[in-house]
């Protein structure tokens, strides 16, 4: 079943520059759709339309053109009924009070979420065990570190057991540390309760440990959609290679590679494999030098994601 | 109902946080009227009425205001705030929560400095006021639908924002504008000034007209206060809700 379907949703936003007021077209026309229990990646370079996209599926923006429903609900027209059931978590924008404890925070969410004293209460303590985060609660928020706050701004995020959340940079300024234990707590929480998860981030580790699937939109429009592996092997054209030589080589030339960088008798090399095979390239370094140590790598993600940004538009 | 007070605990809680600050806060805002209050009374030690006003019904339309401010300003301190939230990009947090935006940002944030006027004006009222029973109720209800119509107008003006875009300039000239012309008596000002201050700038049923009411209860006066109280609370949620359609969130753009 879908969580989330979107049909030509367009947004148009008015500038005014130099006295004159212009169109410009965040969102043109995307569709797609978000099956229930997916772990989706929402990406895109700066001004892509990515936030756009995200408030008019959370009903905090309303389009200019088209139709989505989130969980059966047409997010702009039936808000109230919608963010009952999901959970949004925006980096740069705090849903806790900064003077006040993150429970104080949790106790005004749950009666707006009408979830029983009782039951909010043990809730409280269930997340706080599964975030790892129990002795953050009791702390006033402005005392935290931006990993513990973010921890806290999950579990607000999660109170009402939503079936799908929205993250829009929610691992932005965060340390490596607390970055990787956010994802992880993600991945947690998409597993244990089957909660959809729709994120967009600009950080590919995000994309590469968390999500399953990758929409990529540039200029408001849908320029990619498939699975992340799926995109790793369709789009990979290189390979890097690693190489420790035994004695360093005279002059290292074979069609189809580059060398990259070396020092020493470390070589790393990237094989155009759309060229010529890697096994070929194997073939004639085993044959024609004396290799010590070797390993194929595929490019980084952020490679691959580039190469998707600067592709000419469909 | 519940979920209002609630938020309006937390604020209050919030602004509770820093006593010291709080009581400053108060203290300075307690001495700035009081500075008022003494002006007033030496100007009435020479000229013994103004158009009708002596200094014990000014000093009566200074205590109706100052509560107003106080509950208008410092309890609902987001009502004169509408504008730069939404230019901002500061209406995502109440959009993502099942409720109606507007009543959880204006309760959500307690002005500490304006609550000294939310304490000054009664303790005035009780002191120079003439207090009956009946004249307590008539300065409550006054102050209330002051209150309102301060409040839908400031929203009114600040959701303009929505539609003009701007960073809400417009709200803070609005609430210098009505708080300067709500602070002199309503008969000070003769033709299309007085014509202004019961309809575009509704300053006279902040403070003029309850005033008039605590003096000389009318039915008639106070129907005319509690339709402009819900004329003007009406036209705040109204402009509100329709902006919300333009909302652009934090993109430094105003919708088509």
């Amino acid at each position: 079943m879908a969580a989330i379907e979107v049909t030509n949703l367009v947004k148009r936003f008015a500038t005014k520059g130099r006295g004159r007021r212009s169109l410009v077209e965040a969102v043109s026309g995307i569709t797609f759709s978000v099956e229930d229990g997916e772990r989706l990646a929402y990406i895109g370079p700066n001004g892509a339309g990515k936030s756009t996209s995200i408030k008019m599926l959370t009903g905090i923006l309303h389009p200019t053109e088209g139709h989505a429903t989130v969980l059966g609900y047409i997010p702009w027209s039936e808000r109230r009924k919608l963010v009952r059931h999901i959970g949004t978590l925006f980096g740069q924008r705090s849903q806790l009070w900064a003077q006040l404890t993150a429970r104080q925070t949790f106790r005004l969410l749950a009666r707006i979420y009408r979830l029983d004293d009782r039951d909010a209460a043990r809730r409280i303590e269930e997340l706080g065990e599964l975030l790892e985060a129990t002795t953050l609660f009791d702390v006033p928020v402005k005392s935290l570190s931006l990993g513990q706050r973010m921890r806290c701004e999950l579990t607000a995020s999660q109170l009402h057991s939503p079936r799908v959340l929205f993250l829009d940079e929610p691992t932005i300024g965060l340390g490596l540390v607390a970055k990787q234990r956010f994802r992880e707590m993600i991945v947690r929480l998409n597993e244990e309760r089957n909660m959809t998860v729709f994120l967009t981030s600009h950080d590919v580790s995000d994309i590469e440990y968390v999500a399953r699937r990758v929409i990529v939109i540039n200029h408001g429009r849908i320029i990619y959609d498939d699975d992340v592996s799926s995109m790793r092997r369709s789009l990979l054209r290189t390979k890097l290679l690693e190489v420790r030589f035994e004695e360093a080589p005279r002059a290292l030339s074979l069609d189809s590679v580059e060398v990259l960088k070396h020092s020493g008798l470390g070589y790393k090399l990237v094989v155009h494999t759309s060229q010529r095979s890697i096994r070929s390239v194997l073939d004639e370094l085993l044959d024609d030098y004396s290799v010590a140590d070797i390993s194929v790598l595929d490019p980084p993600l952020e490679e691959i994601i580039t190469e998707i940004y600067e592709a000419p538009q469909r | 109902m519940r979920i209002i007070l609630s938020t309006f605990k937390n604020s209050l809680i919030e602004a509770w946080t820093n006593r010291r600050s709080f009581w400053l806060q108060v203290s300075i805002m307690l001495a700035n009227d009081l500075v008022w209050v003494l002006f007033w009374i030496l100007f009435f030690e020479r000229v013994s009425t103004v158009r009708g006003w002596d200094r014990s019904r000014v000093l009566l339309l200074f205590a109706i205001l100052t509560t107003v401010a106080g509950i208008s300003l410092g309890l609902l301190a987001n009502a004169r705030k509408i504008g730069q939230l939404s230019a901002g990009g500061e209406l995502d947090a109440a959009l993502a929560l099942p409720i109606h935006p507007l009543a959880f940002l204006l309760v959500r944030r307690v002005d500490t400095g304006l609550l000294g006027d939310l304490f000054f004006g009664p303790i005035l009222f009780v002191l120079a006021g003439e207090p009956t029973l009946e004249r307590t109720a008539i300065f409550i209800f006054g102050s209330l639908c002051g209150a309102a119509v301060l409040v839908g107008f400031l929203v009114a003006i600040g959701a303009l924002t929505l539609f003009i875009g701007g960073t809400g300039e417009q709200a803070d000239l609005g609430f210098q504008t009505i708080l300067i012309l709500a602070s002199y008596p309503v008969d000070v000002f003769g033709g299309a000034t007085k014509l202004l201050l019961f309809t575009s700038v509704p300053a006279a049923f902040i403070s003029g007209l309850p005033t008039r009411l605590v003096d000389d209860w009318q039915w008639t006066t106070a129907a005319a206060l509690l339709t402009a109280a819900l004329v003007f609370a009406s036209l705040g949620v109204r402009l509100f809700n329709l902006g919300l359609h333009r909302y652009s969130s934090g993109a430094r753009w105003t919708r088509a």
